[in-house]
């Protein structure tokens, strides 16, 4: 029987490597608002949509190029003569408060986390998820960008403290927060359970947590003044810088790592990623991680009734019952699953990770949690 | 609106399988799981061959085929797939000649066979839906329809020895000195065929535990039920009740708890509803040995704790960050 380790520790033997530019990008765009048309040329760095939410970042060009093709789902950049590139922006010489906050928006800066004050402020220096190396990896090359990102944080959520949680074994310290260890062990380097080792409380509700991949991108767009274009992303073991758009076809071959029809090709990590259904695909913001599973390693998911075995309620850390749940929700009884603690799911995927019947646990619970999020808007309107 | 539709991106050649997250799994499969839980019922039934003779194993043969017989014909009637090869049928067949006498008749092994999954598992939806442990509503269904085909000591009156639980309720704790504990733990006692080779039990039991197919709560707790309460009677009075040892080994005490007990649709899920539910059923079985009509007070205690699972299911932990 395959054995997984659930271990959170990395060893890092190498820097940050550079991916050679791809010739084309692609980029998610939907549900985002769009700034820019077909046929339009684009300069590195310049808008091409904006997050429809109050404080989602906007969306730039990885690189200069020309808008080949665009529908309501994806954006094609052909990598060559473009626009006008984008000028820094001084963000350095902004005061805390909504300019400054608008302005790290405009480069590509998730503000909700930003844009209130918290007592406590814990960055997350666990790596996210077994197989991924980002974090440890930004602590061990990135302290500038992180210090810088760190200022900027600190000056706008005015924490009392500041808390970098690390692995036990781990050295790595960031200047002006105290260090805490933490288990090197999935899930528990999940945001919920590391505000719980944190502060000893479920759900606080005067912290906030940060990864250091999100004060990365903070200090970078910071110090340089330029969007956020790119993501560090581990790789069979190695950690590379990949812009934002790069096609997966592209990074396969540029490692030298083959993927063959029936294979699954994750984009994030193993437990919490998504399956891309094409290699033309590119890479998005945030995804720390690609996988390529092959079509037998696994035995496949499927749809059956469930044994009430219980080892998804044994593995879960959230304490819900994941049988019972996904049941409600594959019965469209989203208000049930909502009152037997649906919300306390972090999504970590241990349950469906664990079941003897491979149900789709974790794919029920996002569609129960889709639903319910659907019907709240729907009613708001 | 007419939803946009996705056409598919230019290339075509390599068609990746979507699947949802998680992506990795631990490698459980049910195939694996009844592989593994029949591995684990191997020593018994060798053992109970050895005791018994091969009547033992013709009993297991039929009440195995006409289980996986039977599973067939209802698969097919409800028009669902047959997935026989899974084992699950055949497993419960087994559990529930394991319970029988090695000379029962061989219509009682069938019959009993045909009950496990028509009566067991069928009506309440197949494998995996059934409130009550399925060889359990077999074994009390023939129990009480031909009592005398059932009956352990009547059936291997051949054997020099006795059935020990019967031994117990009959004639009281005098009779007990008859057993040496050793003989009751290496299965040199009568009793249902396999459920009586308590030594084999606990090495298939045990194989199941180191492999984690089934969790510790449940046979732990059982165990501690039954050591307990026994042992508050053998302190009120050693002259009527019989020592804890003696519960522990006698009858199909062993049986229950590693491979009754943790039938998986019908114990609960959780970790402290598992332990409640050991510990009920456990305690159960001590006290229908007392107070009871039935010598071996394992069946009934576990299908009746089996009634209070879904309650049990309710004792739970409060959801992370909840009120
Ligand atoms: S994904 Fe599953 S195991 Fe993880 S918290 Fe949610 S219900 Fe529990
Ligand atoms: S692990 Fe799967 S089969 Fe077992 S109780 Fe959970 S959902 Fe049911």
């Amino acid at each position: 029987m395959l054995r997984i380790h659930y271990s959170l520790e990395s060893q890092l033997k190498d820097g940050i490597a550079d991916i050679a530019a791809p010739e084309e990008l692609s980029i998610q765009v939907r549900n985002l608002v769009l700034k820019t048309a077909k046929r339009k040329k684009v300069g590195f760095g310049s808008t091409i949509a904006e997050h429809p939410s109050q404080s989602g970042g906007a969306f730039h060009a990885a690189a200069s190029g020309t808008v080949r093709d665009l529908d309501y789902h994806h954006l094609v950049i052909a990598c060559g003569e473009g626009g006008d590139d984008a000028e820094p922006v001084n963000v350095a010489s902004l005061q805390p408060g909504r300019e400054l906050l608008r302005t790290l928006q405009e480069l590509g800066i998730d503000i909700a986390v930003l844009s209130s004050r918290a007592e406590t402020l814990v960055i997350n220096g666990m790596n996210p998820e077994p197989g991924v190396s980002v974090a440890e990896q930004m602590l061990a090359d990135e302290m500038e960008n992180l210090e810088a990102g760190l200022d900027v944080a600190c000056a706008l959520i005015e924490p009392q403290r500041t808390i970098l949680a690390v692995a036990d074994a781990s050295e790595y310290r960031l200047p002006g927060t105290t260090p805490q260890s933490i288990k090197a062990k999935y899930p528990n380097s999940l945001d919920a359970l590391v505000v719980k080792a944190v502060t000893g409380e479920e759900f606080p509700s005067n912290a906030k947590i940060m990864s250091v991949m999100d004060l990365y991108a903070l200090g970078r767009v910071v110090r340089t003044g330029l969007p956020v274009t790119e993501t560090v992303m581990t790789i069979e073991g190695r950690n590379y810088r990949v812009p934002i758009g790069t096609p997966i076809r592209h990074l396969l071959s540029c490692l030298g790592i083959k993927a063959a029809s029936g294979d699954t090709v994750v984009l994030g990590g193993s437990f919490r990623g998504e399956a891309v259904y094409s290699l033309d695909e590119g890479v998005r913001k945030g995804d720390y991680g690609m996988f390529v599973i092959s079509s037998d390693a696994f035995p496949h998911v499927q749809d059956v009734s469930c044994i009430n075995c219980g080892e998804c309620v044994l593995n879960c850390p959230g304490r819900i019952q994941p049988n019972l749940i996904s049941r409600y929700a594959e019965y469209e009884m989203f208000e049930m699953a909502e009152k037997h603690g649906l919300h306390s799911c972090f999504e970590c995927g241990l349950c469906a990770f664990s079941c003897t019947m491979r149900r789709p646990l974790l794919q029920y619970i996002r569609f129960a949690k889709d639903q319910l999020r659907a019907a709240g808007r729907s009613e708001q309107a | 609106m007419t939803p946009p539709i996705i056409k598919a991106m230019s290339d075509i050649a390599t068609r990746l399988t979507v699947s949802p997250a998680p992506h990795w799994r631990c490698g459980r499969t049910l195939h694996a799981m009844m592989r593994a839980h029949l591995a684990a019922l191997l020593p018994a039934l060798l053992a109970g061959v050895y005791m018994f003779g091969l009547p033992a194993a013709a009993t297991v043969g039929v009440a195995g085929s006409v289980a996986v017989l039977t599973e067939v014909l209802c698969l097919r009637m409800q028009g669902r797939d047959v997935d026989v090869d899974n084992f699950t049928a055949l497993y419960a067949g087994i559990l529930f000649a394991f319970l029988l006498p090695a000379t029962a008749p061989w219509w009682v092994a069938a019959a009993g066979a045909v009950v496990t999954i028509v009566l067991g598992r069928t009506v309440f939806g197949g494998f995996g839906c059934n409130p009550v442990c399925a060889p359990l509503v077999a074994w009390a269904f023939c129990r009480m329809s031909w009592p005398a085909a059932m009956d352990i000591d009547l059936n291997l009156a051949h054997f020099m020895s006795n059935d020990p639980v019967y031994q117990l309720q009959r004639f009281g704790v005098e009779a007990l000195s008859q057993f040496d504990y050793v003989d009751l733990l290496l299965g040199r006692q009568l009793g249902g065929l396999g459920a009586s080779q308590v030594a084999a039990l606990l090495v298939g039991g045990g194989f199941l535990l180191i492999t984690k197919w089934i969790r510790w709560y449940i046979p732990v707790s059982f165990v501690l039920g039954v050591s307990a309460v026994s042992t508050l009677f053998w302190f009120i009075d050693p002259g009527t009740y019989a020592p804890p040892l003696f519960h522990l080994l006698a009858g199909s005490t062993v049986f229950g708890a590693l491979f009754l007990a943790t039938d998986t649709a019908s114990s609960p899920v959780g970790k402290l509803p598992q332990f409640l539910f050991g510990l009920i059923a456990g305690s159960l079985v001590v006290i229908i040995r007392v107070y009871g009509a039935f010598p071996d007070g394992v069946p009934f205690a576990i299908m009746l704790t089996n009634l209070l699972s879904p309650l049990l299911d309710r004792v739970r932990p409060k959801p992370f960050g909840g009120k």
